[in-house]
């Protein structure tokens, strides 16, 4: 029992075993970009679109000199958004002093287990899809976002679908994660306030294909608009199967439907959806064109919110770095600071330091039509 | 048409279109399990290829729906042959649960090879039918409807038929009745298996095709769901039993669809297992078992080698412990403490799992449950009601082996492997609480801010603290379990392992102990789910989910079932093996496939073998 008597001291503090040094970045060569996000598994596809958007951005800036001649990079380690491998990518990438600040993860389980070791190691987290209200509340001042809160976002698409669009009897989906049940009860709660009525709340799990009994009590309930909180290829089955089943509803969806994807896996059946979103690769505003131009020309596909988001999340953390110098240290004193970034999605980017979170985010209203995303011109559907 | 009738009709179309999907795929594992007697875990991902090809042959190639199917089948076809050489056929006199892990192995190999090959984005696939409805008195079907039934209906002919006409359809069914005396009868079992594959692979396919059609979307992790909603249907018509897998599939399919009408989408899961469960435990051979079969086999013959196990003398463990002990003095880098810290808390689970799995010969596929109930138990103890965290871990052990133990109490009755599917249904049906009951567990959300662990007040945060705790609560944990098989307990739980009706007509009271054994092994895991808990600081639903428990079965084959050394050292493997291939990026999982397969074709009985 001696050797357990001995590590009980140690477990209490008494003897540090061997630590690596205190190693400081280093000062020339490439400054390093660590992202921890699904490569494989369940959630693989949006690690493949982030690394399209970074990969934009990089080329960007790197072919305009780096930032004070330096190059930006990536690290891309693989954590298929599980707590378990989140936490051991953590580690390594505060044990790596080439990297300055981390990016992701994808989900909130992999991405908060992540947040302690992220703000011992006094490594800023960046988690640019991490929508959960306790994200940068629980994390501590090492954990930022750039995702725009359902305390946001929720009520947005309240106001969209009442006095924009004109529904007064709402059936709602929404996909039951963190995300979904929190923009559910925000949505409910403001829908409530301008005199509308949700009669029918449907939740599902994600991986759920099969619409079409809950489609059948919806139908029952009578309402006169659909209102989806999902995600793209969950928001394309339903509107499919709405069609199939002949319902004749207007549906309005969230930001998160707006994607190519949504449009080629919901085919016909997307016609005439509204969305309140927060980006449109139409959208003729320069800064949307220019950026989805260039997305068109190296990828040849037109980008969705998640590439761009990633795209602009780089160009963020770029002013960041240039502000406050390529260390840890530096950007996380640099982020509070940042005022008015140009961002593709939000037109103009600041984070609050309350909240660390962007400060105003903009929406923007479209509607399908003739198989692609279109801005809505207030009339389209309106009832 | 009244209201509710008209509702009560879609469901009923829904149910039994969705049924019938579920039942080809079940068929496929009952032909499979039959011949081989074994629970073939790459179906799903012969599934998924299926609805991959059809994809390829509509959308890209543009041909016509029937030349499809054939094509479908065809590949299909070929991929079981090759499935049957490789996760079969050269393993077939080892031990009988390497063939598991083969096709564990397999079907990593083919989900990421899809992957990679057509990205993991969902492809759509438009539907070539034409989307008219029938409408039958108020009643809507559509014409893919109509084609899934018909293509049920056909295959069920054609397969009655060739099992009751052709001379091949004879050999089957005389290999499943009995292996040894078929092939005396001159039978070429090699044959029969191969020729059970591949008609397993074609029904797979067509249903995955089928699917894809129905959903008008394709992508390359639709396998795991499927293989598991066809394993349970095939549970529930009886282990092998063909009509009965059509039968539990159609009821599957109508339970879910009706289940999803009166509560919402978010229960399909926990209904379906539920109602899988119930029916098991009224009938514990599967609905339309014949009263009279034969037992079905023990665990004995499937599960436990004939080989000689590598046994470490008691000072070599020690000193193993102690090196493990002393290693952060020599290496410190928190990464490297982090992977070993994972290994030695999910060594803890394998610790449970090789408990009642390898020594009491139930196999728990139900694991992930217990690190649930464990953690969420100490989170609230700690957060809601501020006990210290000591306390807590030790109260969360206890909450979970009684409420496991209350758990796992319908499935006592049940015999090899069917406990397997019925603890990985009260796996599932515990994360589907989590997730549904709001007000305690906070429902989607989830828990924030999970105090980290304290030991005697102080604070274990750092990388070498953690790892310290991790390794100690692993060390008492073995120790205790070791305490418990040299006693009479343990003596006690193998005679119940090698034979359970010996060790009843012995006075031997079954259902005590094994409610000792998974009390045991639900309070090892459970302490090992709540120190994760903590660790993490966060939890929600989808911390520990069934994939966990596939994972931790895993580790315990691949160490060598009942042995616990093995069971570390197969945490120690798997958890280490997939950082090794980092650099691999894309490919990492395909290689970790790859290695499962290498490892069980070469060490068959387990890195360790079994005891």
């Amino acid at each position: 029992m001696g050797s357990a008597v001995l590590s009980l001291a140690l477990l209490a503090g008494c003897v540090v075993p061997a630590q690596p040094g205190a190693q400081s970045a280093p000062t020339t060569g490439a400054i390093y970009i660590g992202v921890s996000g699904p490569l494989t598994g369940q959630n693989a596809r949006y690690g493949a679109q982030w690394k399209k958007g970074f990969d934009l951005a990089l080329d960007e800036i790197n072919g305009a000199g780096g930032i004070n001649g330096r190059k930006l990079e990536y690290i891309f380690e693989d954590s298929q958004s599980d707590p378990k491998q989140s936490v051991i990518v953590a580690q390594k990438f505060v044990a790596d002093p080439r990297i300055v600040v981390e990016l992701g993860d994808f989900s909130s389980g992999a991405s908060m287990a992540a947040s302690p070791i992220y703000q011992r190691g006094g490594l800023v987290q960046f988690g640019f899809t991490n929508s959960h209200p306790d994200f940068t509340k629980a994390g501590g001042d090492y954990t930022w976002s750039n995702s725009v809160t359902q305390a946001q976002a929720a009520p947005a698409l309240a106001d969209f679908a009442i006095t924009s669009v004109g529904l007064k009897k709402l059936a709602v989906f929404y996909l039951n994660t963190d995300w979904g049940k929190t923009t559910e009860d925000l949505f409910n709660k403001r829908a409530v306030e301008l005199g509308g009525e949700v009669v029918a709340s449907e939740a599902y799990l994600a991986e759920e294909k099969d619409f079409r009994s809950a489609l059948t009590r919806i139908r029952d309930a009578s309402p006169d608009g659909v209102v989806l909180i999902s995600y793209q290829a969950d928001g394309a089955l339903i509107a499919q199967q709405i069609k199939d089943a002949e319902l004749k509803l207007p549906i309005v969806g969230s930001g998160s439907l707006e994607s190519p994807d949504f449009l080629k896996l919901g085919g016909a059946a997307t016609e005439g959806v509204l969305i309140r979103g927060q980006f449109l690769p139409e959208d003729p505003r320069p800064e949307v064109k220019t950026v989805v131009d260039k997305y068109q020309a190296k990828y040849n596909e037109t980008p969705d919110y998640f590439a761009i988001h990633a795209y602009d999340t780089i160009h963020l953390l770029a002013k960041a770095i240039e502000i406050g110098g390529p260390t840890r240290q530096g950007i996380h004193d640099a982020l509070p600071k940042l005022k008015d970034v140009p961002s593709v999605i939000y037109g103009k980017a600041t984070l609050d330091p309350a909240t660390q979170r962007v400060l105003n985010p903009q929406f923007v209203d479209l509607v399908v039509k003739d198989g692609a995303f279109v801005l809505w011109d207030g009339k389209t559907g309106k009832q | 048409m009244p209201h509710f009738l008209r509702t009560f009709f879609d469901q009923t179309i829904n149910g039994l279109v969705i049924g019938n999907i579920y039942a080809l795929t079940a068929v496929g594992l009952a032909l499979i399990f039959g011949v081989g007697n074994l629970i073939n875990f790459a179906h799903g991902s012969v599934y998924m290829i299926g609805a991959y090809v059809g994809w390829v042959c509509v959308t890209q190639l543009h041909m016509p729906l029937v030349a499809t199917f054939g094509v479908v089948a065809v590949i299909c076809g070929l991929l079981g042959m090759g499935i049957e050489r490789i996760g079969l056929r050269r393993l077939q006199n080892s031990a009988r649960i390497a063939p598991l892990l083969a096709t564990i192995g397999i079907s990593f190999v083919l989900d990421q090879l899809v992957q990679i090959i057509f990205s993991p984005n969902p492809q759509s696939f438009p539907n070539p039918l034409p989307t008219t409805r029938l409408q039958i008195g108020g009643v809507s079907i559509g014409m893919t409807d109509l084609l899934i039934a018909a293509i049920g209906i056909g295959i069920g002919i054609i397969l009655f038929l060739f099992l009751r006409y052709t001379k091949i359809g004879w050999a089957l069914r005389a290999t499943a009745q009995d292996r040894d005396a078929a092939q005396q009868m001159g039978v070429d079992v090699n044959r029969v298996n191969q020729a059970a594959f591949a008609l397993a692979a074609i029904l797979g396919g067509i249903a995955g095709m089928l699917i894809g059609l129905y959903f008008n979307t394709v992508y390359p992790t639709m396998s795991f769901q499927a293989g598991l909603k066809g394993f349970a249907a095939n549970l529930l018509g009886g282990l092998g039993n063909i009509p009965g897998s059509i039968i539990g599939g159609l009821v599957l399919g109508l339970v879910e669809s009706y289940g999803v009408a009166l509560f919402g989408a978010t229960y399909r899961n926990l209904f379906a297992f539920v109602i899988l469960i119930a029916v098991l435990v009224i009938r514990p051979n599967g609905l339309f078992s014949r009263k009279r079969q034969a037992p079905p086999e023990p665990l004995t013959g499937t599960f436990i080698a004939n080989n000689k196990p590598i046994t470490l003398p008691v000072w070599g463990v020690i000193a193993l412990a102690v090196i493990a002990l002393l290693l952060p003095f020599f290496v410190g880098d928190p990464y490297f403490l982090q992977i070993l810290t994972n290994a030695w808390l999910l060594g803890m689970v394998a610790l449970s799992v090789t408990l009642v799995t390898g020594t009491a010969g139930q196999t728990s596929l139900g694991q992930a449950g217990f690190l649930a109930i464990g953690a969420y138990a100490s989170a609230l103890l700690t957060l809601r009601l501020h006990w210290p965290f000591e306390l807590a871990l030790l109260a969360a052990g206890l909450i979970t082996a009684i409420l496991g133990t209350l758990l796992v109490l319908p499935a006592f009755r049940l015999r090899a492997h069917y406990v397997a599917i019925a603890t990985l249904g009260i796996g599932e049906i515990v994360n589907q609480v989590i997730l549904n009951w709001n007000g305690l567990t906070n429902g989607v959300m989830g828990l924030t801010n999970l105090p980290p662990p304290t030991f005697l007040g102080v604070v274990a945060v750092l990388p070498h603290q953690i790892y310290w705790y991790s390794l100690i609560l692993l060390l008492l944990g073995a120790l205790f379990q070791w305490q418990l098989l040299r006693s009479p307990l343990g003596r006690t739980w193998r005679a119940i392992r090698e034979d359970d009706i010996a060790a009843q007509a012995y006075g031997i009271n079954l259902n005590r102990y094994k409610a000792l054994a998974f009390a045991a092994s639900a309070f090892i895991a459970g302490i090992s789910g709540a120190f994760t808990g903590h660790m993490y600081t966060y939890i929600n639903h989808e911390t520990f989910t069934n994939t966990t428990s596939i994972l931790v079965l895993t580790m315990v084959i691949l160490g060598g079932m009942g042995n616990m050394l093995g069971a570390v050292v197969g945490a120690v493997a798997l958890t280490v093996l997939p950082e090794l291939f980092r650099g691999m990026a894309d490919y990492r999982y395909l290689f970790y496939g790859l290695a499962l397969i290498m490892m069980i074709r070469y060490r068959p009985q387990g890195l360790l073998g079994s005891i």
